[in-house]
């Protein structure tokens, strides 16, 4: 073995190895794109039906509370309809309000 | 499991017990059998993947040491880094949570947050939690919680108990959105299973579209593996909101 013909042999490895890994690079950026923009899809669909379940959720319990307690005062202090009316009527605008925060939190990110 | 061939979909959320003592109403249920699996898969987890901590971390020690930064990633991002106090309870929330979702999704488990009694006692306990210690730290001041400022004086009563309505809805919010999430995914995935079984059981042309639902059913499993980690993530980060109340009231 002589000296020159190790450095060619190196040099030759060197290119090699550059070659293997631009490709490598390549191939993983290609790979990456394409399961980012599938997971992506999935992953906003899921993250929409978790906000649009949240409002709903949001809305009902707001329009359910005040329902509730307008339904147990009637019951403790006899006053039939009127506690149920007024209640219904301020849950249901509590409900929009909580909406309302959720609206304003995520356009104000 | 019913003996004709109609599949009830609701059968996998019955509680029954295991063992029980005739003398009292105490009982060890499927549903008690699950909480202790997820809490010693959660322990385990933590301690296999902290015991030995090397530099170049293993799979388990990775999924701790990622699980504790998530977690604390979003406390800190959402209440600041006085927030870690509450670090410990979100992080149980948070990780009970995602493990009996994930656990639920495999067959013949039992999925402990897809009751109502569960979910609605882990909403009870942060909302108990931002009462005590909103009153503790801020005293009467907390109650600036229901009193925005800038209003006019005729609208204040109407806005207090608007306020306080929408305080109260919060822990029915947060269980039922949990609870119905997992109940709802639940039922799908079984109806979808019924119907192959019930067109297999048909024959003729049914048997040659049976593969269909279940095409389906791979299709919302993976939906429902997101779902599972979605839903804990938003029941944390929800904590974190309600909890930055009891140490940031009045804004």
């Amino acid at each position: 073995m002589t000296e020159p013909d190790k450095g060619e042999e190196e040099r030759e490895l060197k290119a090699r190895l550059e070659r293997l890994s631009s490709a490598l690079d390549s191939k993983r950026s290609d790979s990456e794109g394409s399961q980012d923009k599938v997971g992506s899809d999935v992953v906003r669909t899921g993250q929409a039906m978790s906000l649009g379940f949240r409002v709903l959720a949001e809305f009902v319990s707001g329009v359910a509370v005040g329902s509730l307690i307008g339904w147990q005062l009637d019951i403790w202090m006899g006053t039939e309809p009127f506690g149920l009316i007024v209640f219904l009527f301020l849950g249901t605008i509590a409900g929009f309000w909580n909406v309302y925060r959720i609206a304003m939190r995520t356009t104000s990110r | 499991m019913a003996a004709s061939n109609a599949i009830d979909p609701i059968h996998q959320f019955e509680v029954h017990p295991l063992f029980s003592h005739e003398m009292s109403q105490v009982s060890f249920t499927n549903a008690s059998l699950f909480m202790v699996i997820v809490s010693l898969a959660v322990t385990a987890l933590m301690v296999m993947g902290t015991s030995r901590s090397s530099l170049v971390p293993s799979r388990i020690q990775a999924a701790a040491e990622m699980s504790y930064e998530f977690v604390a990633q979003t406390v800190r991002g959402t209440m600041g880094n006085d927030g870690m106090r509450f670090f410990p309870l979100v992080f149980s929330l948070f990780m009970f949570v995602v493990f009996s979702n994930m656990i639920g999704l495999i067959p013949y488990t039992f999925t402990v947050t897809s009751q109502i009694v569960v979910t609605f006692a882990f909403a009870a306990l942060v909302i108990g939690t931002v009462l005590l210690y909103g009153i503790a730290r801020h005293g009467m001041h907390f109650l600036h919680l229901f009193v925005p400022s800038g209003v006019p004086a005729l609208l204040l009563p109407f806005i207090v108990m608007i306020e306080i309505i929408s305080f109260l809805s919060r822990p029915i919010s947060l269980s039922v959105r949990l609870f119905a999430n997992m109940l709802a995914g639940h039922i799908t995935l079984k109806v979808f299973g019924g119907f192959v079984s019930m067109m297999l059981a048909t024959g003729g042309a049914a048997v040659a579209l049976a593969p269909l639902p279940l095409a389906a059913i791979v299709m919302l499993t993976a939906f429902e593996l997101l779902v599972a980690v979605l839903q804990a993530y938003v029941f944390a980060i929800l904590t974190c909101v309600y909890l930055n109340d009891a140490i940031h009231p009045g804004h």
